[in-house]
């Protein structure tokens, strides 16, 4: 398909893109009348956001199965399902950052919230990516944006840290990521992934063990977007260094993205002929088992002892990376639907932890677990019961949300015979009951001390948290309604 | 099959060797006469000025940042040129939005103060 008739499904980065140029113009306005600060660039962000989701809801009855842009995007269901859930995570964060204290507080707002939009347009791209070269500089562009951000509080020490960290990480794994790249496109001749898909199958017996090793140079680099192990180290210190807006967004959005390629290069890339491992003799599924195993449970041993709760919410994001691997690993349409269902619900409910804990700290200016003592008793009655939900539901208790996504996830697990790997997940899922319980036992159990102030939260700062925790709660009974959404988005274009 | 390489393998064998072999040469065969003028770091002929770990200011990266935004720029420039007739109006259209989003770009730097040297 042409580019121009491409623009008809590329509504949501056009809306995204003139967004992102109206709140540059926007803050060159209000420079240019000495205005430091204001509500405008914002504001313009959140409309930007709430737009492209509305233009990503409108293609999502859009039958069509395209390529775009001359093979370098594709346009189907799986891609817009991923388009309306990564513009709720940018539309979350925006709304997040109006109400941050350490975002507002901070000189170049308009800067901020052109980052963020960026950030939110390169991870759409992310979402439909299906050639080596646009995967490779659409996650490239996230990641650059995401470094931005993750420093974005200059006078903080952690702040910069974390963005060092996360650059110098980033480099090597996209660096091991493209050169894979390289040897995919020598090996089979083909950037877009159809064409990959084709050569595989002329692949001779030395070049599979070649094949094999790009693969693992190219799961280097998906895997340090989701952060699975064993490329999981910048997680806890970048979501600990940054402002908990961008670490909400980092934690959902851009594991999100990440899920979006891994699963379209496995499965219609080089598994669009079969599972993988069968196709290419290549032991995928070994090496799959271990990374989602080793994930999740280094993400909840690590989180045992964390008394920081960004720190704390990192490891557990690391674990619930592992928990959607499981349904990477089933190599199969099943896991592919477990996966999207279960970044939906944990899109939910992690977003909702984390506006809590944003709400906390702007409150008390803490984010450690000692700040937490006996906040039900102290004027925070609310906002610990909603942290209360979020949390069992990560923990994956009945009847939550996070209950009947972990619940598909193992299923699908069971269904394609991996056993073992689904005992592990629920002895982890046994594991993490106890950290999580652990904060939830510190608001509502521990007695507050003298030392510890009584919090005031505004009934309005507390609407997104509720409009969260009553959809934690209602997608635990009427999981019916995304499941029919996710059903339809699970057929990937194959070309 | 397998073995369709083994020249390459040979070549890289033999140019490490030769490389080795000239080193080790130069380091157990050379006579060594140092002066303070030898050991002087070299800066093209000039007299050396400064350490060689100085620092420069960040404003030498955003300028240069800045130069290859718009050496790209130019560098699109020149297919859209060679293909102007075919592309006709859709080119010229795509390209104008392409200038205008870098034009926004330059706008914000240069009203932001980043293009002043002090």
């Amino acid at each position: 398909m042409d580019a121009t008739q491409s623009l008809r499904y590329f509504g949501p980065e056009l809306v995204l893109t003139a967004a992102i140029m109206a709140v540059l113009a926007l803050d060159l306005g209000l420079t240019a009348r000495g205005i430091e600060r204001s509500r405008w660039p914002g504001i313009v962000a959140l409309a930007g956001a709430a737009a492209a989701i509305g233009s990503a809801v409108r293609l999502l009855r859009v039958p069509a199965r395209e390529w775009l842009f001359g093979r370098m995007l594709v346009f189907d269901g799986f891609s817009v399902y991923f388009k309306v859930l990564l513009g709720l995570a940018l539309l979350a964060a925006v709304w997040m950052s109006l109400g941050s204290r350490e975002v507002r507080g901070q000189p170049n707002e308009g800067e901020y919230f052109t980052l963020l939009l960026s950030s939110g347009l390169a991870m759409l791209l992310m979402a439909a990516a299906a050639n080596l070269l646009m995967a490779y500089l659409s996650l490239e562009f996230a990641s650059l944006t995401s470094y931005v951000l993750t420093g974005f509080l200059r006078h903080n020490r952690r702040s910069a840290e974390a963005a060092l960290k996360y650059l110098i990480y980033g480099g090597v794994a996209s660096g091991a990521m493209i050169y894979g790249m390289s040897w995919i496109f020598g090996l089979t001749g083909s950037m877009d992934y159809a064409g990959i898909a084709a050569g595989i199958a002329q692949l001779d017996d030395p070049s599979r063990g070649a094949f094999f090793l790009a693969l693992v140079l190219v799961l280097a680099g998906f895997g340090y977007k989701v952060a699975s192990v064993p490329f999981h180290m910048w997680a806890p210190d970048v979501y600990t260094g940054a402002p908990i807006p961008v670490t909400a967004f980092l934690a959902v959005g851009s594991k999100a993205a990440g899920f979006a390629m891994l699963l379209r290069f496995f499965h219609f890339g080089v598994g669009a002929a079969g599972p993988v491992g069968a196709v290419t003799r290549v032991p995928l599924l070994q090496l799959g088992t271990l990374l989602c195993a080793a994930t999740m449970t280094l993400g909840n041993l690590a989180a045992l002892s964390q008394q920081n709760m960004k720190r704390l919410l990192a490891y557990s994001s690391i674990a619930h990376a592992g928990y959607a691997l499981l349904g990477f690993v089933v190599f199969a349409d099943a896991g592919v639907q477990a996966v999207l269902f279960y970044l939906t619900v944990y899109y939910i409910m992690n977003l909702g932890a984390f506006w809590v804990v944003m709400l906390i700290a702007n409150a008390t200016g803490h984010e450690d677990l000692p700040s937490y003592r006996g906040l039900a008793w102290r004027g925070g009655a609310l906002p610990a019961l909603a942290l209360a939900i979020f949390l069992f539901s990560l923990a994956g208790l009945p009847p939550l949300a996070g209950f009947v996504g972990k619940f598909y996830v193992f299923g699908a697990g069971v269904e394609r015979g991996l056993i073992a790997l689904v005992v592990v997940g629920v002895l982890n899922s046994v594991v993490s009951l106890y950290y999580y319980v652990r904060v939830v036992k510190t608001m509502f159990l521990d007695e507050p001390r003298a030392e510890d102030a009584p919090v005031h939260f505004a009934l309005n700062d507390l609407a997104a948290v509720g409009l969260l925790s009553a959809a934690t709660l209602v997608l635990g009974i009427r999981f019916d309604w995304l499941l029919a959404r996710v059903e339809t988005a699970r057929r990937i274009f194959a070309g | 099959m397998k073995f369709q390489y083994v020249p390459v393998l040979i070549a890289f064998g033999l140019g490490g060797l030769v490389a080795a072999v000239f080193v080790a040469a130069g380091m157990f065969l050379g006579p060594r006469r140092p002066s303070p003028v030898k050991e002087a770091a070299f800066e093209c002929g000039n007299p050396p000025s400064g350490p060689a770990w100085g620092r420069f200011s960040v404003k030498f990266y955003l300028t240069a940042i800045l130069f290859i935004v718009f050496d790209v720029e130019v560098v699109f420039m020149y297919p859209w040129a060679v293909l102007f007739r075919p592309l006709g109006v859709f080119g010229l259209v795509e390209m104008s939005v392409f200038v205008l989003v870098l034009t926004v770009g330059l706008v914000y730097v240069w009203r932001k103060g980043a293009l002043e040297w002090d």
